[in-house]
């Protein structure tokens, strides 16, 4: 048993045409038994960034807290918001602070940048950051979604095709994973506003 | 000087404690396949490459294999038991021919197979299986199999290291799940291209999968082999 699935759950982060999206499932279980179908693994950090953070649920809900304490300290400090790629950076330095006994979330970070352009990445629990230009996935999930993603994309989706393929792409690869699932949330971010679903899949 | 634990005996001379060498019997061999099902065909594809670890051994090594005009079998995992099952089918339907004078039906095949490697059930064969066919009433026809023999006619399934990636696919495009579509069957040059779409996808994510794509397409008029190029790296 590892302990990357000990709570299980799915996060994934797609580029579109000056949007990007990120979406992650709802189910906290313990190994086997779900806890709750409203366990949300995203977070917003800034008005124009997302962080999903995908993994053990204790580290997910302490490391959301403590980046929200970060991007807080950075907003009074510089007074202007954190940029997505510096966000990265960040992230990627708090879990590498604990390169010995790690964190145990795999996050990924969606977001516009100060002139709109889209940024997505990922980072392994130690803080190697990978910089996609396509999608990212993250979780007990990451192969099933791994296959959707590279399947179902392609460059330069407007915001509601995004919004289509990031949702089937995720509602496909947890149906195939017995950790992930009991509902999605699907955000997607365009320069003028920020659009959050909630989709209804198979509740098992 | 140091701490002990309760039990830990220190000593100052070097200690023997006898140690098990043994022989592991299985190898991964790696590769993907699938089998879609049509209204009035089958189609049956694989990647060709074999692979030990991080190192090739072959970029041509087909894993499918015709048995009859009605009916292909595709295998994954330790190459040595596909080939050696493959033999033991393709006797046991040559003995069927001679018995009964006619070739052996897909669901006859799909039931010794699972008989066959459930005889090894405390031994396995190390094989992922697909049978692809026509069944008697000319609809397409796919089972797939464990290890161990348990066995199942599906609509469409894939096996092997890449499995993980392909199935929710297919699941969505052949089977139209979390989708509003109607369900129908699909055309023939839909599940090629579904097929195609499928292994570059899965060649692009998963080490073990590339080199060449055999795609078998059964229909009533008999069996057609397609071959394409697929990423090498």
């Amino acid at each position: 048993m590892s302990i990357m699935e000990y709570n299980g759950g799915a996060v994934v982060a797609m580029v579109g045409k000056n949007c990007v999206a990120i979406a992650c499932d709802k189910r906290l279980g313990v190994q086997a038994m779900t806890i709750s179908t409203e366990f949300k693994k995203t977070f917003q950090a800034t008005p124009k960034t997302y962080i999903g953070l995908p993994g053990l649920a204790t580290d997910v809900q302490t490391l959301a807290e403590k980046f929200r304490f970060k991007v807080n300290m950075y907003r009074l400090k510089e007074e202007r918001e954190i940029e997505p790629r510096t966000l990265a950076h960040l992230v990627s330095s708090t879990l590498y602070e604990r390169r010995f006994g790690p964190w145990f979330v795999e996050p990924v970070i969606a977001g516009l940048d100060k002139e709109n352009r889209p940024f997505i990445c990922s980072t392994d629990l130690i803080g190697c950051i990978n910089f996609a230009k396509d999608f990212v996935v993250s979780g007990t999930t990451s192969n099933q979604l791994y296959g959707m993603c590279e399947s179902l994309w392609e460059p330069d989706l407007e915001p509601e095709d995004l919004f289509e393929t990031i949702s089937q792409s995720l509602m496909n690869a947890v149906d195939r994973d017995c950790l992930s699932g009991w509902g999605a949330e699907v955000t997607v971010i365009t320069p003028d506003k920020i659009i959050t679903r909630t989709l209804k899949s198979r509740q098992d | 000087m140091f701490s002990t634990y309760p039990g830990q005996v220190v000593v100052d001379h070097p200690i023997s404690v006898p140690i098990e060498h043994r022989f592991d019997p299985y190898v991964d061999n790696g590769g993907t396949l699938l089998s879609i099902a049509g209204e009035d065909f089958c189609v049956v594809a694989a990647d060709t490459r074999q692979s030990e670890g991080y190192s090739i051994n072959s970029r041509y090594v087909p894993k499918s294999v015709k048995l009859s005009d009605k009916t292909v079998i595709s295998m994954g995992g330790c190459y040595a038991d596909c080939l050696t099952l493959t033999k033991r089918i393709q006797q046991s339907m040559e003995w069927y021919q001679h018995a009964h004078g006619k070739t052996m039906s897909t669901a006859a095949v799909a039931q010794m197979l699972s008989i066959m490697l459930y005889q090894k059930r405390f031994f396995p064969f190390y094989s992922w299986c697909i049978l692809g066919g026509l069944d008697e009433e000319g609809k397409g026809a796919v089972y797939t199999y464990d290890p161990v023999g348990s066995y199942e006619r599906e609509t469409c399934r894939c096996a092997g290291s890449a499995s993980a990636l392909i199935q929710p696919f297919l699941d969505n495009q052949i089977n139209f799940k979390n989708q509003e579509t109607q369900k129908h069957t699909q055309s023939l040059e839909k599940v090629l291209r579904i097929t195609k779409d499928s292994f570059t996808s899965a060649t692009e994510r998963d080490i073990y999968t590339g080199d060449y794509l055999e795609i078998f397409v059964i229909t009533s008029k008999g069996v057609e082999v397609q071959k394409m190029d697929l990423k090498k790296d």
